[in-house]
Order: structure tokens, then C-alpha cells, then sequence
């Protein structure tokens, strides 16, 4: 039998359940208020079907879930049992193509065999596979109709069916909400492990000290040492990120966010603002493209017109432009919600002092709204050294430590994408280095943000 | 004694420059501010009017009207018979190379698409008499003519460009294959439907997985969780994912789902299950916020009456803060939407030439093919790639309009 049609009768199954459980908690509920016993009731008839489905679906579904995982192991077992595999290659590779291809003809995903071994496996695959389906959809029906019927006997007018449900819909809420701590302890284990298969190759003060970036050698079979040291790739990142990316998005945007607070008429605040937040609705690879194909070829011919040596068309000023457009949006709205948690009382009494709105936005506002500005820039270096697509796309592959912006700088995430978009090797340093490299910028990351978030609660209790 | 001091003679020549010194200052920072905020919106303009400048194009091609005359064509073909089968015999390729020899001169071949039998065999099915006369029939034009034609050809196609012209059988068609064909590797013949079918595969993923999750965890933080360590482990959880780079979510699809569950590599499963991972934090931030603003006077009207606390939320909690939890929702898809990072990193790159047929085929998505045709050398492959930019751009901006729709429907004040 079929996965879908199991799927699908034992469905029709719940739906049975849920009828007729809700069809006798109903005539058990018009009895007892025929006989005039109203508190008798605890559940509405509802609760009551819902309690006998689940009942119906829950074991079963978990049985067929762990049957899934368990059932190929057992096919196999008697695959290999059988009189048909005694001639089998004994090398694991050619072994695992035979029984591989002989398991496709069996389920009908390969018409014919190359391997004539495999042919004479086809028919105890067959059957094996047919035993364990039918056998694994007999006890999930068993399952299913003795789940069900414990739970129809327990369908009283006394019975709290709703307790129990709503039981159940708590443990899914709580399951659901540690998905959250799942996910976060994936990341950190996958990124730890690999890690740390990388440093077992790859000495850690190496890898953070050394100067020289070229994984490509260490691939060729050149040795790991002096292949990978990360700082070119840390510079290259600090220098497009959060030096390049900054100095164009916080001027742009704080001053954007103090005239559109301070100065614009409402309706220009209406339509400006998200225009501007549009810029942050742009998807990267956008950005990338459009770095690569109009900014960076213009920056190089206005960089050879000056007359700037090294020019590169991949160069760290493009990328860190584009990149610093992409970020505005972001430096605009933390500034702005940190000049509006000023205390409205400041701004008046420096107005009526005399001075004017510049000087009272300069002296007064900025300096007040300082820490909320500076947690709202680290966060978006944060944003901005872990962005991808664009220093994909515009910044460029070699590792250079320069202080030429027309010049090509590569970056870590840069470097991520380079590493595991090749070859899929998962035991070389090579690809292993992508998670190193990830683990820094998660580490960074995440420290900015803490210590970012600490500053501008720190500042928002100030004024509280 | 205090000396007295005189009172400040506003009117003295020092005072009158220092104030409008100070109010000239005011106007430079006032400017500043506006120029900040014309030089955003300007990059913003620029960059669309570059996109639709390249892109427009890519959604055109160029035609050839040939001439054929069908019944002194080596075509062996009856009109009465014109089955499936029967144009697949027929040799159309070699035929459509020499009526175009013959109608446009020998080296004419080459200015036609490899694909422009498709044309003539489309021709023949839509009404097979033309077989008995001549007809004249728009061929697509090859890449190099194409590029010319649109004023980016070599010297040699641009001289064919204007012979075609003097001869007047150029012209400019809507290109059709863009929206119904997949990625190639002959710009003209490119199409974004493989693609766009693989975002859309993704995206259901994504949807199935992320929203029951992130609205059960919005709820269970906002409404019954106690305050304690674990419930404080899962806030920091959520709001440092909400922050981690994307890349860093490719990484963990790479290493958890390809490397240790051994899922599919390149399919929409894998990628719509990194997605959701990444989604899931901004629904949940979105989803506790609406539940916020739902008024406790609600809750408490509701248990008053014998509501359960399972009640209370998925009776009237939870109605009222659907459209907040919609809005976040669809903000959330379409940033997921424009993600091409973690998706190269599970190998969604891969040169996907048909459309996917389901979540574990190999598929591709839109921002990745725009990544892969930004990688072309082949000059056509510029417009193509801009023209999948505007398509992208306008299902974000369909998106964010839903949403700010949605909100501004049904956003209630309490």
C-alpha cells in the first residue's frame, strides 16, 4: 500500500471519529438535560470529537513516522538475506549502486538495468518492499481504530474532553516555540563542529593572524600552512561594511530621518518616508547587479581619469556605495525612533531659550538621542558585514590588504560563497574554512547586537 | 557689588551679523537635510531607470518576416495529415534553413534563431493550408542580430541589421518565451518560468512551515507563557535569529539538512525549509506585536463568560490579530522572496533547464537566476537579466502593497 492512500484512510478515519464521538457526546448531552442534570455536562460535543480523532490520528501518525525511518533498514535486511545478493560485488561502492539501482527498477523510478546483478535483485526488493508496506499499514490501522476506540469509551457527559484537548494544543505551542532554540543550537553545533575539523587541520592563531588568503594552493596540495589566514578578509570586510557602507549611510541617513522628523511637512513625510524604506525592500542580488554592471565600471573609468593606480572594475568603493544605500533606510528609522523618544519638554525649553531648530536638533536632540544612534549604526554594521549578494557580485576575489578603495578587497562572506560553491569535498580545508569563517561572522554578529540592543535599552530606561 | 550688565543691544551691527550667521546656518543644515533625502530617493530612481532602461528590452525580440513559399520548400508534408508526429519527421530545423537561405540570401541562416523552426512548425499547425501557398511568417532573429537590431550588435551583424532593414522584414514582437520558458544558454531563447515556478514551490514550503510555527510561538510567548529561564531563552533565540546573517541560515541547511538528513540537494524542499528558518523570527516579532495591541478587556470579557484560556485566544485573540499577523507575514514571504544567499549555499545554483515538477526536483529561484545570468558573458544575457529583475521587483512590490493594504484595512484602534 501507498504512503498517500495510508495518509488518506487514515484521515478518512479521524473524520469518522470526530463524527460519530461528537454524534453520541451530543445525545449523551441532550439526555442528561432532559434529565435535568445541566452540570453533569462538562464538554461541548465538539471537544468530545476532536478528543476521540486525535486519539485516532496521533499514535498512528507517530508510528508511521518512526516506520518511515525504520522500514528501509528492514527491506534492505531481507534484500541481502535473500539467495539473489550472495553474488553481490563485496567493495561498499559498487554494492550500494547495484542494490541503489536495483531498488529504482523496484519502485518504478528506472525502466531497465545496466548492471545485470541488479535485475535478479529487483524481485526480493519487490516483495520485501511490499511485506513492510503492507505490514507497517496494518499496524497503523490497528493503531488507529484501538486509539480510536479507547477513546470513544471514555465519551461521557462527565468526561473532560476539553481539558485534554486543550492539553495537547499547549504541548503544540510549547513544541512550536522551541523550534526557536532548535534552530539556534543548529546553527551554533553545525557551525562549532565543522569548525572545529577545520582547526584540527588549520592552527586558530593562524587562521585569525595569518596574512596570506589563498585556499586554492592548500587545495592543490601546497599544505594548509600560511593558505589560510583571514585577515585580508576581515580587513576587506571592515573596509566595505563598516567604513565604506557607514560613511555614505550615516550622514544620508540621519540627516534624511532629522528633516523628515524635524522639518518636512506632513505630506512630504507621508510620501517620502517609504520611498526610502523602499531602499530596504530592494532584494541584494538587485543591489549586486547593479553594482557590477553601472557603479563599478564607472567608479573604475573616473578612477583612471584621476589617475589612481590599481584601479580594479571589482572595487571595495563600489560595493561599500551600493552597500551603504542599501543600510539608509535602517540608520534613518533607528535614528529617527531614538530623536523621538526624547523627551518633548527638552526640545521645548531649548527652543525657548532662543535657539534656533539646527542648533537645537545639534546640541540638544543629537547629543540626547546619541546612545539610541549609535546602537541603531552597530546594528547595522552588523547588517552590513554579514550582507552577501552584493560584495558577491561587485567586490572582488583577491585577498589584498590595501586602503585603496578603487582597489579589489574580498570579504568574509564573500569567501563563504566562493568555498562551498566549488567542489562539495567535505573533508578538505578548503570548504571546511567556509565555517570558520561563518563562525567568526556569527560570533561578530551576534556580539553586536547584544552589546547594540544593551545600549539602546540602557538609553531608553534613561528617559523613562 | 555686582557689576550691572548692560542690557544686549540686539539691534548693534555684531548682533545683526551673528544672527544671521546663525540663520544661515540654519538654512545650510536645513538644505543638508533635504539633499540627504533627494540624494536617497534620487539612487533609488536611478537605479529603477537603469533596471527599465535594460530590462524593457529584454522582454522584446526581434523578428525576421520570411517568405516562404511552402509548396517549393523541401517540405514533405500532407495538409490533410498534420500530426505531432509527422512535424517532428519532417526535418523543420533543416527546412526553415533553407526557405531563409533562399528568401534572404546564403548567408542568412545564421541571422535566425536556432529555435525559429518552432515558429514555422507553429505556423503549419495553426492552419495547415498554408502549406499549398506562400506565406510570410516572423522568424526570431538569432542573439547577434537581436543585439544589433537593438543597438548593441557586432560591426557584422549590425551591417546584416541593415540590409534586413532596406529589405523592411524587421520588426519587434512581444517576447513570449520570456514568460514560458526556462534557463538556457542562448539568450534569446532564455525564459524565466522555470525559475519563477521554483520560487513558487519555495515559497509554499516556506509558508507551510514558518506560519503555523511562528504564530504558535507568538502565541504561546505572548499569552501563556510564564516568565522564566527557558521562556527568556526562547526570546533571546528569536531575536538574535531575527538578526543572524542569511548566509550564515545557508550554512546550517548545508550542514544540517543536506549533510546529515541527506535531503534532496538543489530542491525547493531543502531551500523553502532554510527559508522558513529564516521567516519564522520575523513572523513571530510581527505576530506577538498584533497580539499586543489586542485590548485585555477582550480576554477579560471572554473569560468572564466561561471561555477557556485555549478559548479566549483561538476564538477572539487570535481573529483580532490576524491582519497584523497577515501583514507581517507577507513582509516577511517577501523578503524571503528576494533571499539568494543561504540558497546558493544548498546549491540552488545549479543550471536548472526544465521547470520543476515538485518540491524535491532541482529547481532554481528567480534571485538566483538573476545571480547566474548576471554571470553570463553573452552581452544578451544583460536585459534578460534585468527584464527578471523588474518581474521580481513587481511581485515584492505587489507583495508590500498587499500587506500595506491589509493593514490599512483592517487595522483596528482600540
Amino acid at each position: 500500500m501507498t504512503g498517500p492512500a495510508i495518509l488518506l484512510l487514515l484521515a478518512g478515519l479521524g473524520a469518522i471519529a470526530w463524527v460519530s464521538a461528537r454524534a453520541r457526546a451530543m445525545r449523551l448531552q441532550t439526555a442528561a438535560r432532559a434529565s435535568g442534570r445541566r452540570d453533569a455536562v462538562h464538554s461541548l460535543p465538539g471537544y468530545h470529537g476532536w478528543y476521540v480523532a486525535l486519539w485516532t490520528l496521533v499514535p498512528a501518525g507517530i508510528f508511521l513516522a518512526v516506520w518511515a525511518n525504520v522500514a528501509p533498514g528492514l527491506v534492505m535486511q531481507d534484500v541481502l538475506s535473500s539467495p539473489a545478493a550472495q553474488s553481490l560485488p563485496a567493495d561498499d561502492f559498487s554494492r550500494s549502486a547495484v542494490l541503489g539501482e536495483a531498488r529504482a527498477i523496484a519502485t518504478g523510478n528506472q525502466a531497465g538495468a545496466f548492471n545485470p546483478l541488479s535485475q535478479g535483485l529487483v524481485e526480493p526488493y519487490k516483495d520485501a518492499i511490499g511485506k513492510y508496506g503492507i505490514a507497517g499499514a496494518a499496524l497503523a490501522l490497528v493503531l488507529a481504530f484501538a486509539g480510536g476506540a479507547y477513546a470513544f469509551t471514555r465519551v461521557r457527559p462527565d468526561f473532560r474532553a476539553r481539558t485534554r484537548v486543550e492539553r495537547l494544543v499547549m504541548a503544540t505551542l510549547l513544541i512550536a516555540s522551541l523550534l526557536a532554540i532548535i534552530t539556534t543550537l543548529g546553527i551554533v553545533a553545525s557551525l562549532l563542529w565543522e569548525s572545529f575539523r577545520f582547526f584540527s587541520m588549520v592552527s586558530p592563531v593562524d587562521f585569525l593572524f595569518g596574512v596570506k588568503w589563498s585556499p586554492q594552493s592548500a587545495a592543490l596540495g601546497y599544505g594548509n600552512d600560511d593558505a589560510f589566514g583571514a585577515v585580508p578578509l576581515f580587513w576587506g570586510t571592515i573596509f566595505i561594511g563598516a567604513i565604506i557602507a557607514m560613511v555614505v549611510a550615516i550622514p544620508l541617513g540621519l540627516m534624511s530621518a532629522i528633516y523628515l522628523t524635524q522639518y518636512a511637512s506632513p505630506t512630504v513625510r507621508k510620501w517620502m518616508k517609504p520611498t526610502l524604506e523602499m531602499l530596504a525592500g530592494v532584494p541584494t542580488v538587485v543591489y549586486g547587479y547593479f553594482a557590477a554592471l553601472t557603479i563599478a565600471p564607472a567608479l573604475r573609468d573616473f578612477a583612471v581619469k584621476i589617475g589612481i593606480h590599481g584601479a580594479s572594475s571589482e572595487s571595495a568603493l563600489a560595493a561599500g556605495l551600493v552597500m551603504g544605500v542599501m543600510i539608509i533606510p535602517f540608520v534613518s528609522s533607528m535614528a529617527d525612533d531614538s530623536i523621538a523618544a526624547v523627551p518633548q519638554s527638552m526640545r521645548d525649553g531649548s527652543l525657548a531659550m532662543g535657539a534656533t531648530t539646527s542648533e537645537t536638533i545639534r546640541r540638544v536632540l543629537i547629543p540626547a538621542a546619541l546612545p539610541g544612534v549609535v546602537g541603531g549604526v552597530l546594528l547595522a554594521v552588523s547588517r552590513a558585514i554579514g550582507e552577501t549578494m552584493i560584495v558577491v557580485m561587485a567586490a572582488g576575489l583577491a585577498a589584498n590588504l590595501t586602503l585603496n578603495p578603487f582597489a579589489s578587497v574580498t570579504t568574509v562572506t564573500t569567501q563563504i560563497v566562493q568555498l562551498l560553491t566549488g567542489d562539495q569535498e567535505f573533508d578538505s580545508a578548503k570548504t571546511l574554512a567556509a565555517f570558520a569563517l561563518g563562525l567568526v561572522l556569527f560570533i561578530v554578529t551576534l556580539l553586536l547586537n547584544i552589546v547594540a540592543l544593551r545600549v539602546v535599552k540602557k538609553y531608553r530606561e534613561a528617559y523613562e | 557689588m555686582t557689576a550691572t550688565r548692560n542690557p544686549t543691544d540686539w539691534r548693534s551691527d555684531a548682533m545683526r551679523r551673528r544672527i544671521a550667521r546663525r540663520y544661515a546656518a540654519e538654512r545650510r543644515f536645513k538644505l543638508a537635510g533635504l539633499l540627504a533625502v533627494l540624494l536617497s530617493a534620487a539612487f533609488l530612481a536611478f537605479l529603477l531607470v537603469t533596471m527599465m532602461g535594460n530590462g524593457l528590452r529584454g522582454f522584446t525580440r526581434t523578428e525576421i518576416a520570411v517568405k516562404v513559399d511552402f509548396p517549393a520548400s523541401p517540405l514533405l508534408l500532407d495538409p490533410n495529415a498534420i500530426t505531432d508526429q509527422a512535424l517532428a519527421n519532417a526535418n523543420l530545423p533543416m527546412v526553415t534553413g533553407e526557405v531563409v537561405k533562399k528568401a534572404l540570401g546564403a548567408d542568412a541562416e545564421e541571422w535566425v534563431s536556432p529555435t525559429a523552426w518552432t515558429a514555422l512548425r507553429d505556423a503549419i499547425k495553426a492552419d495547415p493550408k498554408i502549406l499549398s501557398r506562400t506565406e510570410t511568417v516572423r522568424l526570431p532573429a538569432s542573439t547577434a542580430i537581436d543585439l544589433a537590431a537593438k543597438g548593441k550588435g557586432s560591426s557584422e551583424a549590425e551591417a546584416a541589421v541593415d540590409r534586413l532593414n532596406k529589405a523592411g522584414v524587421l520588426s519587434t514582437g512581444f517576447n513570449m518565451g520570456f514568460l514560458t520558458a526556462s534557463d538556457g544558454t542562448d539568450p534569446t531563447q532564455v525564459g524565466i518560468w522555470g525559475a519563477f515556478k521554483g520560487s513558487l514551490l519555495t515559497m509554499l514550503v516556506t509558508l507551510a512551515l514558518s506560519f503555523p510555527v511562528g504564530v504558535a510561538t507568538a502565541v504561546y510567548l505572548e499569552e501563556y507563557a510564564r516568565k522564566n529561564w527557558m521562556t527568556d531563552i526562547i526570546e533571546v533565540s528569536i531575536n538574535n535569529l531575527a538578526a543572524v546573517p542569511s548566509i550564515i541560515f545557508g550554512l546550517l541547511g548545508l550542514s544540517i539538512f543536506l549533510n546529515v538528513l541527506h535531503l534532496p540537494r538543489s530542491a525547493s524542499l531543502v531551500g523553502g525549509m532554510t527559508l522558513a528558518l529564516m521567516t519564522m523570527p520575523v513572523i513571530v516579532i510581527a505576530g506577538r506585536n498584533a497580539i499586543k495591541s489586542v485590548p485585555p478587556s477582550i480576554r477579560d470579557a471572554a473569560l468572564g463568560i466561561g471561555a477557556s484560556p485555549v478559548q479566549v485566544v483561538f476564538h477572539h485573540v487570535l481573529p483580532l490579530a490576524l491582519p497584523g499577523i497577515l501583514t507581517g507575514t507577507i513582509i516577511g514571504m517577501a523578503r524571503a522572496l528576494g533571499e539568494t544567499a543561504p540558497l546558493l549555499m544548498i546549491g540552488m545554483r545549479a543550471f536548472i533547464a526544465t521547470p520543476p515538477g515538485g518540491i524535491v526536483d532541482p529547481a532554481t529561484v528567480l534571485p538566483v537566476q538573476i545571480f547566474l545570468w548576471s554571470d553570463e558573458v553573452s552581452k544578451g544575457f544583460v536585459e534578460k537579466t534585468s527584464a527578471a529583475i523588474i518581474v521580481l521587483l513587481i511581485f515584492l512590490l505587489a507583495m508590500n502593497g498587499l500587506a500595506i493594504y491589509l493593514r490599512n484595512k483592517f487595522e483596528r484602534r482600540w
